[in-house]
C-alpha cells in the first residue's frame, strides 16, 4: 500500500514538473564547491597511521623487485616504514637479521580489483553493499561508504601477500561510483585504512551487466550503454562550465565526473570485449579524458596493441571465462598477450574480483606465465611479478609509494617460503610500512571484531 | 605374479591392433599405493595390458618416449561438462529441471562437442562425474561420463542423489530434515498406487513437494543401498545430523564441500563417510560456515577421511581442471602428495564405485595424461591424454584464438580460414 503511494507521487511529480529531464533523477545539492581531489576526499581522508616500523635486514634472498628484475642471494633493508637498502652482502648497524636463504622476497601484492567490504563474509542480504543498482548513473556513490571495516576477509588476502588492495562498486550501472585505495590493515574506521594520498577511481561498466540489470527501463542495448555514457559526460561537461560563472554551485553526481574530466579520478572500466573497448577508448577521446584500466578484459589480446599505443593497462584474471557470453573468447595466453604487445610495452595486471582469488594471486600469475610461454613469448618470472605488483600500483595512480622495491618506497614487502610461482609455497611474512602484519609460524595476524568469539575450535 | 599376468595377456601381444596399441616408454607412473615409479606402460584394444620396469620396444609400432615425464591416470572430475556451456545463458543449460528432482539424471544432454570440454581434455581431464541441479529437494543425480573426442561416450550411473542441507531462507533446518525422513518413511512403505493415499502430500502442485514415480524411483534407490546420498553440507552440527540421520536410515552417504567437517573429522571418519571438497574454501562465507579454515582438508585427511577435489571456482564447468590446483594446494596445507593426486584421480572412482577407471593397473581402462612435470604445479602442461587407449586430439578453442591473435600474416585475421 505505501509502495503504491510512493509510485502515485513519484508519477505525480514526473508530470507534473514537466520539464524535459526529471528532476528527481538529479541530485543536486545546495552548498559550497568542493574539490576533494586536490585535499585528497577531504573530510574523507585518510587518517591512516602505520604500525611501528621495525629496522630489518633480510638476508641472502632471491629477489623479485617489481621492476622486473631477479636478484640472487641479495639483502633488504628497510627502517622508518621506507626501503632502505637492496645489494649483495649490506652492511647494516643495530638492524634484526632475517635470515632468507632459499627464500624469495617480493614488494607486496597489490589488487586493484576487490570487493572486500563491501561484499563481506558472511554474504549476507544485509551486508551486501556492493551495487547501488537503482540507477545506471550512480557516479555520486563512494565505495569507502559501503566498506566495512570488520571484513575478516581481508587477513585472509594477508597471508596471501596483499598489502594494498582497491576497493570498486560493482557492475551493475554505467557508471558505479568511486573505488578507494586500501592498505591490508586492520583498522576500525575505514579512513584508517585508507591508502594516503591515493586517487579515487571511477568504476564504469560495459556490455552485459548494466544492459541486463536495466533491461526495462534502459539502457537495455549495448549502444543504449553507450549514450548513457555520453549522455553522463555532457552532463559534466555543462556543469564543469557552470561552475566556472557559479563556483559555488555543487552536484555531487557531476563532482566525480569532472574529476575525471580533470584528470585527477581514474577511469577504471569493466569491459569484457575488444570491440566494446575501443568504444570505450572513442567516447574517452571525444570528452577527453584517459581510461586507467580496463578491467576483466577476456578479449583484451585481441586489442593488445591499441591498449600498448593508449597506454591503458589491462587487469585480467588468468583463467576465468564461460560464465557470461562476453567472456567466452578466453585464452590463458591474454595477460602474456597484452604484456608483450608492442614489445613488451603493455601494462598486464592479474586481478582477483574474488575474495578467494585475491589469496593466490601469485598462483593465478604462474598460471599465466605458463600460457605466454606455451604461446611462445619468452617472459621471465621477474617479469611476471609485475603483473602483481608495479602495474597495478601503476594503474591506481600509487606507484611512486608502493609496488616495487625502490629505495624510499613504503616498505611493504612479502617473504615467501619458496618460489612464488610454485604451488607449494606460502607467504611467511608481510610487511606493511615496515611492520609485521603476518607471520605464518607464530600464526600472528590481525583479527577483526567478527573473528571474536565465533571459532569454536582450536586454531593451530 | 606381474609375470603370470604378462604371459596370460601374452596373447594379445601376438596380434596387436596396430592403431590400438601403445608403449609409453620410461616415464614416471602414479601407481597405486606407490606414488611415482619409473615404469614402462603398455596399452591395448583401450586397456592397460602391461606395467614393466622394461618393456621391449619393437612390441608396438607406436612408442610414445615419455623419459622425465609425468604419467597419471586421467583426471576425473565433478564438473557440469558437456551440460554447460555459457552460465549466464539459460538455453545453453542442461543441469536444471523443473519438472523433475530426485529423478532428473542430465546425461542425457551431454554435449561431447563444448569448448568447455575440449579444454578440459587438453588439461588432463578424461572423464567427468556430473553435477545436475534441478530445484526443489533434490538436485539429481550423479552420472558418469568419459570426455573422449567423438560423438560416442561411455557413460555410467546414476551413481548418486544429491540434496543439501543447511540455511535455508524459508523452512527451519529443523523441518527440511523431518521432511526428508517421513519422504523417505513413505517411500520405505511403498508407493504403489494402493497407497498412493499416505503420500499424496508428496505429489502437490508446488514444485517443491512434487514427486513424480521418477523421483520416487531415485529415493528408493538410495533406501535399497543402491548408490549413495550425496549431501551437500557445511555446519558442522549439520553433519553429525546428516551422519545421525543416514545411520538411522540405514542409507549410503557422502559428503559434499563439509566447510566445518574438520570439526567433527573424527565423527565422519568413524561413519567411513568419503567428503568430496575444495581444500582453497576457507572463507566463512555464509553462517554456515562460519569456521570455515585453510586446515579443514588436512584435518579431515589426519582423520582418515576418504577425500575427493573439486575446484570451486571453475564456474560450474569450465575449468573443472583446476581441480589439480586444489590438489596442489592441499599438499601445501599437509596432505600427502599421494593421497593429494588420488583425491582428483582414484577417489572419485571409488567413492562412486566407477569401475575401471581412477587408476594405473592392468587391466583397468587407459586413460592417461603425460605431463611434462609435476601434474600439480601451476606450471606444469599436459602432452599427451589417452581415453580408453586412444589418443586425444588436444586441440581447443583456446590454442586456436590464441594462434589467429600472435600470428603475423598478410591478411586481417578474419580473413583468414583458421
Amino acid at each position: 500500500m505505501i509502495k503504491k503511494l510512493i509510485v502515485l507521487l513519484t508519477l505525480a511529480v514526473l508530470y507534473g514538473c514537466g520539464s524535459d529531464a526529471p528532476s528527481i533523477f538529479k541530485s543536486e545539492i545546495e552548498g559550497s564547491a568542493k574539490n576533494f581531489e586536490d585535499d585528497i576526499h577531504g573530510t574523507y581522508a585518510s587518517t591512516y597511521t602505520p604500525l611501528k616500523s621495525e629496522n630489518v635486514v633480510i638476508r641472502n634472498a632471491t629477489i623479485f623487485d617489481g621492476n622486473g628484475n631477479k636478484f640472487l642471494d641479495y639483502d633488504v633493508h628497510f627502517s622508518d616504514g621506507k626501503i632502505k637498502n637492496l645489494g649483495l652482502d649490506l652492511e647494516v648497524e643495530g638492524a634484526r637479521e632475517i635470515d632468507a636463504t632459499g627464500k624469495y622476497v617480493t614488494p607486496g601484492i597489490v589488487d586493484n580489483h576487490s570487493h572486500m567490504g563491501v561484499y563481506p563474509a558472511p554474504g549476507v542480504r544485509t551486508s551486501s553493499d556492493g551495487n547501488e543498482a537503482t540507477n545506471p548513473v550512480t557516479a555520486e556513490v563512494w565505495a569507502e561508504h559501503s566498506v566495512w571495516s570488520q571484513d575478516p576477509q581481508y587477513k585472509l588476502a594477508l597471508a596471501g601477500g596483499v598489502t594494498t588492495f582497491h576497493v570498486l562498486p560493482g557492475s551493475a550501472n554505467l557508471f558505479g561510483g568511486r573505488g578507494v585505495t586500501l592498505k591490508n590493515v586492520s583498522a576500525n574506521t575505514v579512513p584508517d585504512m585508507k591508502f594516503p594520498d591515493a586517487p579515487h577511481s571511477l568504476k564504469m561498466a560495459c556490455g552485459e551487466n548494466p544492459k541486463r540489470v536495466y533491461r526495462s527501463r534502459g539502457p537495455s542495448t549495448r549502444m543504449g550503454n553507450v549514450a548513457g555514457y555520453r549522455k553522463a559526460w555532457i552532463g559534466a561537461e555543462n556543469h564543469k562550465k557552470r561552475l566556472e560563472r557559479d563556483p559555488e554551485h555543487r552536484d555531487i553526481k557531476n563532482e566525480t565526473l569532472v574529476g575525471v574530466l580533470d584528470g585527477k579520478i581514474l577511469v577504471h572500466n569493466h569491459c569484457y570485449r575488444a570491440d566494446e573497448m575501443a568504444t570505450m577508448i572513442n567516447i574517452s577521446q571525444e570528452f577527453g579524458y584517459k581510461v586507467s584500466t580496463f578491467h576483466h578484459g577476456v578479449e583484451a589480446y585481441k586489442i593488445a596493441d591499441l591498449l600498448a599505443d593508449e597506454g591503458i593497462c589491462a587487469a585480467l584474471w588468468a583463467d576465468w571465462w564461460g560464465f557470461k557470453h562476453e567472456a567466452y573468447d578466453m585464452t590463458i595466453a591474454n595477460i602474456a598477450i597484452v604484456d608483450q604487445a608492442r614489445g613488451g610495452t603493455g601494462c598486464a595486471i592479474v586481478h582477483s574480483d574474488s575474495a578467494s582469488g585475491i589469496q593466490r594471486l601469485n598462483q593465478e600469475a604462474a598460471k599465466a606465465l605458463a600460457a605466454g610461454r606455451r604461446a611462445g613469448f619468452e617472459i621471465s618470472e621477474a617479469r611476471a611479478m609485475t603483473w602483481l605488483t608495479k602495474n597495478p600500483a601503476k594503474s591506481l595512480g600509487i606507484l611512486d609509494k608502493t609496488g616495487t622495491l625502490d629505495l624510499g618506497k613504503d616498505a611493504d614487502l612479502v617473504i615467501w617460503d619458496g618460489n612464488p610461482f610454485s604451488v607449494y609455497t606460502k607467504a611467511e611474512q608481510v610487511y606493511i610500512d615496515g611492520a609485521l602484519t603476518f607471520d605464518k609460524a607464530s600464526n600472528f595476524m590481525p583479527h577483526t571484531d567478527f573473528d571474536i568469539g565465533i571459532k569454536e575450535w582450536e586454531e593451530k | 605374479m606381474r609375470l603370470i599376468r604378462f604371459l596370460i595377456l601374452f596373447p594379445f601381444f601376438l596380434f596387436p591392433h596396430a592403431d590400438d596399441m601403445y608403449l609409453l616408454k620410461g616415464g614416471n607412473v602414479f601407481l597405486p599405493d606407490v606414488g611415482f615409479v619409473k615404469k614402462d606402460i603398455l596399452v591395448d584394444e583401450g586397456l592397460i595390458i602391461s606395467i614393466e620396469d622394461e618393456i621391449d620396444s619393437s612390441i608396438s609400432e607406436n612408442v610414445i618416449n615419455s623419459d622425465g615425464k609425468y604419467i597419471t591416470p586421467g583426471l576425473i572430475v565433478f564438473s557440469a561438462l558437456g551440460l554447460i556451456e555459457i552460465g549466464a545463458l539459460p538455453e545453453t543449460i542442461d543441469i536444471r529441471s523443473e519438472t523433475y528432482n530426485a529423478g532428473f539424471d542430465p546425461s542425457d544432454a551431454f554435449n561431447p562437442f563444448s569448448q568447455a570440454i575440449r579444454l578440459n581434455r587438453s588439461k588432463g581431464v578424461t572423464s567427468t562425474v556430473n553435477i545436475p541441479s534441478a530445484s526443489g529437494y533434490f538436485a539429481g543425480l550423479l552420472s558418469y561420463t568419459k570426455i573422449n573426442n567423438g560423438l560416442k561416450q561411455k557413460k555410467q550411473g546414476p551413481l548418486g542423489l544429491l540434496t543439501s542441507y543447511g540455511q535455508s531462507y524459508d523452512d527451519s533446518r529443523a523441518a527440511n530434515l523431518m521432511f526428508i525422513e517421513d519422504l523417505f518413511f513413505y517411500v520405505r512403505n511403498g508407493y504403489d498406487s494402493t497407497k498412493a493415499d499416505q503420500i499424496q502430500f508428496f505429489y502437490g502442485t508446488d514444485n517443491e513437494y512434487r514427486f513424480t514415480k521418477r523421483d520416487l524411483e531415485a529415493i528408493q534407490k538410495v533406501i535399497n543401498k543402491e548408490m549413495p546420498l550425496v549431501v551437500r553440507v557445511n555446519k558442522a552440527t549439520d553433519i553429525l545430523k546428516v551422519l545421525e540421520m543416514a545411520k538411522s536410515e540405514n542409507i549410503n552417504l557422502v559428503l559434499w564441500e563439509a566447510n566445518e567437517g574438520h570439526m567433527v573429522a573424527e565423527e565422519i571418519s568413524k561413519a567411513e563417510v568419503p567428503v568430496i571438497m575444495d581444500p582453497l574454501n576457507n572463507i566463512p562465507g555464509s553462517f554456515d560456515s562460519l569456521n570455515a579454515t585453510y586446515e579443514n582438508v588436512s584435518r579431515l585427511h589426519n582423520a582418515g577421511v576418504k577425500l575427493a577435489f573439486y575446484y570451486d571456482q571453475s564456474s560450474g564447468a569450465h575449468n573443472a581442471y583446476l581441480a589439480t590446483q586444489s590438489a596442489g594446494n592441499a599438499v601445501a596445507l599437509g596432505v600427502s602428495y599421494n593421497e593429494a593426486l588420488a583425491s582428483v584421480t582414484s577417489n572419485p572412482a571409488e567413492i562412486f564405485d566407477i569401475k575401471n577407471v581412477g587408476v594405473i593397473a592392468i587391466g583397468y581402462d587407459a586413460d592417461l595424461t603425460i605431463w611434462d612435470n609435476d601434474p600439480l604445479e601451476l606450471m606444469t602442461q599436459v602432452e599427451t591424454v589417452f581415453i580408453d587407449g586412444s589418443k586425444q586430439d588436444l586441440s581447443n578453442r583456446y590454442d586456436e584464438l590464441t594462434e589467429r591473435y600472435t600470428k603475423e600474416e598478410e591478411l586481417p585475421n578474419s580473413y583468414r580460414s583458421r
